[in-house]
């Protein structure tokens, strides 16, 4: 794995409660920025600039239909997420090994 | 949600394995690099190597410490806030250590939904299911 700039981290993007609960909502069905607005409360301003972080992300697609941009939760994507969890727990495995190796070199 | 739960039983006593959880230099050795003290409420990190989505610092806080048997840190890091547990219990081979990481609430919000969704679902249908059965519950 390489490093993601920051502003394309999907950890960072679902770091934040409102941009969660909007991701929840897209899973749900497409949605416009007046829909994400009156689901989560947030000004559509927030709402907007959410969704640039999402988009940035690749957690988020945006098609236009009219005058209006519509947008999904790529669902795909957020397998990294779970994966992430699974890392996470194989991590602690390694840990607390190391750990029974270094009592059993007699570290006192 | 299930949390993240290991075990080991290591054949030491209950101080040496304690000593390996609440020494800075010795919590280095096995864990990461961290500026520790066993102190309820001292804030602290620990740092290592960024990766995706975590960029290497983990902010921790002493949030318990019971001598020579539980020790609860904060842990944040990676977009998440949660808390990690050891408790040691004397047994006959030596010490139990059970380890827990609770407090992945900021996931939960999003993982089941995806189990639920359609259209992709072979895709993750090998991997994400072991994931999902240790989350839920």
């Amino acid at each position: 794995m390489g490093y993601v700039a920051e502003d394309q981290d999907p950890f960072r993007a679902i770091a934040d409660p409102g941009r969660r609960q909007m991701l929840d909502a897209m899973l749900d069905a497409e949605r416009s920025v007046g829909e994400l607005v009156g689901i989560v409360g947030l000004s559509q301003a927030t709402v907007s600039q959410h969704l640039k972080v999402l988009r940035l992300a690749g957690l988020v697609a945006e098609r236009r239909e009219g005058r209006q941009r519509i947008y999904t939760a790529r669902a795909a994507e957020l397998r990294v997420v779970a994966d992430w969890v699974a890392q996470y727990e194989a991590f602690w495995s390694d840990r607390l090994d190391r750990l029974g190796d270094l009592l059993d070199r007699g570290v006192q | 949600m299930r949390d993240i739960v290991l075990s080991r039983v290591y054949p030491h006593p209950r101080a040496r394995v304690w000593t390996c959880l609440t020494d800075a230099d010795l919590l280095a050795a096995w864990l990461m690099p961290n500026d520790f003290r066993p102190e309820a409420g001292h804030a602290f990190t620990f740092r290592t190597t960024p990766a995706p989505g975590f960029d290497g610092i983990v902010r921790a806080r002493v949030e318990e410490i019971v001598p020579p048997e539980r020790l609860v840190i904060g842990w944040a890091g990676g977009g998440l806030d949660t808390r990690v547990t050891f408790v040691l219990t004397e047994v006959e081979e030596g010490t139990r250590l059970d380890f827990r990481q609770s407090g992945f609430r900021g996931l939960r919000a999003i993982i089941p939904r995806i189990a639920l969704g359609s259209g992709w679902r072979g895709l993750l249908a090998r991997k994400l299911p072991d994931v999902l059965s240790r989350m839920e519950g």
